[in-house]
């Protein structure tokens, strides 16, 4: 990124923070796994030889296209390596302990747990970095206006935060679906929630991009850069944005992190992303309901939803640190 | 200081009013899709007369700011209308799950500080140790845990493995005729779970703004001249330290409130505890939107009252904000 301004740029020297490789590796090993689970966890071959040559079934119905004409007589060379779809129900594999047939073992309806997390990383990531993007989107041009202006709009949007800011975001978000207005109920379930979470959580970003620009409002930056003819809006966009961008990006992978434990406390309350679509809250939920017989059930989405809020939250730790000497203990 | 302290209540009215618009909006946003028998999977349609009835009582016909004015008027004489479900006042329902939140909120905050005060203090005597670091890292990651997750694994571990705690609940049936100290013995052993998963994620940010507190005090002038006249490392930090943590710790209110508040939804949803939380999913479950509108704008109006309360506070117990 080229620094608009000397003096106040992105320190580049020095070694990462520790915090910030650990979580960006956290995220991006679940990331990886959310992004490839098709390929990862499906009864589809990986790779398949028929009568006409090779095929990928699992790629065809990763991509959403039909199997091919031929794709039955076909002989599965490679599978995947949880070779289970995350919705194929077996009633004669019910509560399987973890095992060669199922890594994870099975739930309440005999589907593969192993299979069934792997593809729930996918609405958890999705509706975490989703939220967070809106949240932004929101808070950012909000809170740049409320700093940059002072006044009256400074003062309107202030005690508009602080009144969004009395709320829990888990009451906000419930009481936003509890209300249902047709406009978010025709949405898809994960849009949906990523929307809730956004509209409820963009006050964090208002917040800090506000304090940015009402500290650099004043500051000899702002000065030079008028007396050099910028124009207010030039000014805001050029020379201060890029100062908010340190706080900007902790808040986010703060909020990504909030986000994910939201959706999964929203999904396990029975309010998230429907079944039968796996969801790590969801897994919880059926988890719950057979709590006695099935141990491993509760174990492995609660713990991959520790370690992804933990990424978030060491990476937003680390990304301080590094974007902000001043914290540095 | 009397200026100082108008102009906060000022604005905190001014956010109050806010905080009933916020609610307002997200109750009138479900008007007409949340009537009973107005819905399609309803099984027992109302007649059009008693649907009349309905949008009367609720004041459904009238256009928003006139809604909007009326409920404002309840809410003074501190009417907070009537469930969907039953056709009950929402404050009656909200009293009578009041006591049962109001005690597990109490108990996880007093866990928590008596867990987080002196591990922070604990931390704070030697910033940088083996030992401050494990106790960050160690809440660090406890803040990262899932509620559920941790209520799941506790219950596991501690009501069906060992068989110590009871699963959920409030009480063990049959109990009610048993002596005085079995019972509180068995209602106290009930709590104890809900207590730990309710406390739990506080433990971190309590605990490191403590020791945050006490390390920038031993380091001030005061705390100097304290270990200079011969005072033990260990009294300072209670003498010197704590006295002048008690005042910002009056601002943790408006960030801790919210939070026991959510924790207490999914708490008392997973033990089975008849509290607001609990109230608060069933009505959500129902569309019960007179409840989901009484309880959210509760827990807004009490956070704000504890915001503005600490702030108050802090401006009487400090000499440089009190003499402003």
């Amino acid at each position: 990124m080229r620094s608009p301004t000397p003096g106040c740029a992105v320190p580049r020297r020095g070694h990462l923070p520790r915090g910030l490789v650990a979580g960006g590796a956290l995220i991006g090993i679940l990331a990886f796994f959310g992004i490839a689970a098709p390929f990862v966890a499906t009864d589809r071959p990986l790779l398949a030889r028929g009568p006409d040559g090779w095929s990928s079934p699992a790629a065809r119905s990763a991509f959403g296209l039909p199997d091919a004409p031929a794709g039955r007589s076909a002989t599965a060379v490679v599978m995947a390596p949880i070779p289970r779809a995350p919705e194929t129900i077996q009633l004669d594999s019910v509560l399987a302990p973890p095992g060669p047939g199922h890594w994870l073992g099975t739930d309440g309806l005999g589907r593969d747990v192993g299979s069934r997390l792997v593809h729930g990383a996918r609405v958890s990531l999705a509706v975490g970095f989703l939220s967070a993007a809106l949240a932004l989107l929101v808070g950012l041009p909000l809170g740049a206006l409320a700093g940059w202006s002072r006044g009256p709009i400074d003062a309107a949007v202030s005690r508009g935060v602080e009144a969004m800011l009395c709320f829990p975001s888990l009451l906000l978000a419930l009481a936003l679906l509890a209300s249902s207005p047709p406009w978010l109920s025709a949405l898809p379930d994960s849009v949906r929630l990523a929307l809730v979470l956004g509209i409820t959580g963009w006050t964090p970003a208002a917040r800090y991009v506000r304090a940015e620009f009402l500290k650099l409002g004043g500051s000899a930056l702002v000065d030079s850069a008028r007396a050099s003819g910028a124009g207010s809006l030039r000014i805001a966009v050029r020379h201060v944005l890029p100062h908010a961008a340190a706080p900007v990006l902790v808040t986010a992978s703060f909020s990504v992190g909030s986000a994910i434990l939201l959706e999964a406390s929203l999904s396990f309350l029975g309010l998230g992303v429907r079944p039968p679509t796996p969801t790590w809250g969801g897994l919880l939920t059926e988890a719950a309901a057979h709590l006695e017989r099935g141990w491993w059930l509760a174990l492995l989405p609660g713990a991959a939803l520790f370690l992804s809020v933990l990424g978030c939250n060491l990476a937003g730790e680390g990304l301080r640190d590094r974007l902000d000497p001043r914290s540095r203990p | 200081m009397v200026r100082a302290i108008a102009r906060r209540l000022a604005t905190g009215a001014v956010t109050l009013l806010l905080v009933t618009a916020i609610v307002f909006a997200l109750a009138a946003m479900s008007t007409g899709s949340s009537l009973p028998g107005e819905s399609v999977e309803d099984t027992s349609p109302l007649t059009p007369e008693q649907r009349a009835e309905i949008r009367a009582l609720y004041h459904f016909d009238e256009p928003l700011h006139v809604r909007y004015g009326m409920w404002l008027q309840d809410l003074l004489r501190g009417d907070l209308g009537r469930s969907f479900h039953d056709r009950r006042p929402v404050a009656a329902k909200i009293a009578e799950r009041l006591p049962a939140t109001l005690a597990l909120n109490a108990a996880a905050l007093l866990l928590m500080i008596l867990v987080s005060v002196p591990l922070g203090a604990l931390a704070a005597s030697s910033p940088g140790s083996l030992l401050d670091r494990a106790a960050g890292s160690a809440t660090y990651a406890l803040y990262s845990i899932p509620v559920f997750w941790a209520a799941l694994l506790l219950q596991l571990a501690f009501a069906i493995r060992l068989g110590w705690l009871p699963l959920y609940g409030t009480q063990t049936s049959g109990m009610e005729a048993a002596p005085l100290v079995a019972r509180l013995h068995d209602r106290l052993a009930h709590f104890v779970l809900p207590t730990v998963c309710l406390a739990y994620p506080g433990f971190a940010y309590l605990s490191r703004f403590v020791r945050g507190i006490l390390v920038d005090n031993a380091a001030a002038e005061s705390a100097r001249a304290a270990r200079a006249r011969g005072l033990a490392p260990s009294a300072v930090v209670i003498r010197h330290g704590f006295r002048q943590a008690a005042v910002p710790l009056l601002t943790l209110a408006g960030f801790l409130l919210p939070r026991l508040v959510g924790g207490s939804v999914i708490v008392e949803t997973i033990f089975a505890i008849p509290g607001l939380g609990h109230l608060f999913v069933g009505a959500m479950f129902q569309r019960d939107i007179p409840v989901v509108m009484g309880l959210t704008l509760l827990s807004g109006a009490a956070t704000l009252g504890g915001v503005v309360a600490a702030d108050l506070l802090y401006a009487v117990a400090d000499p440089r904000v009190r003499r402003a």
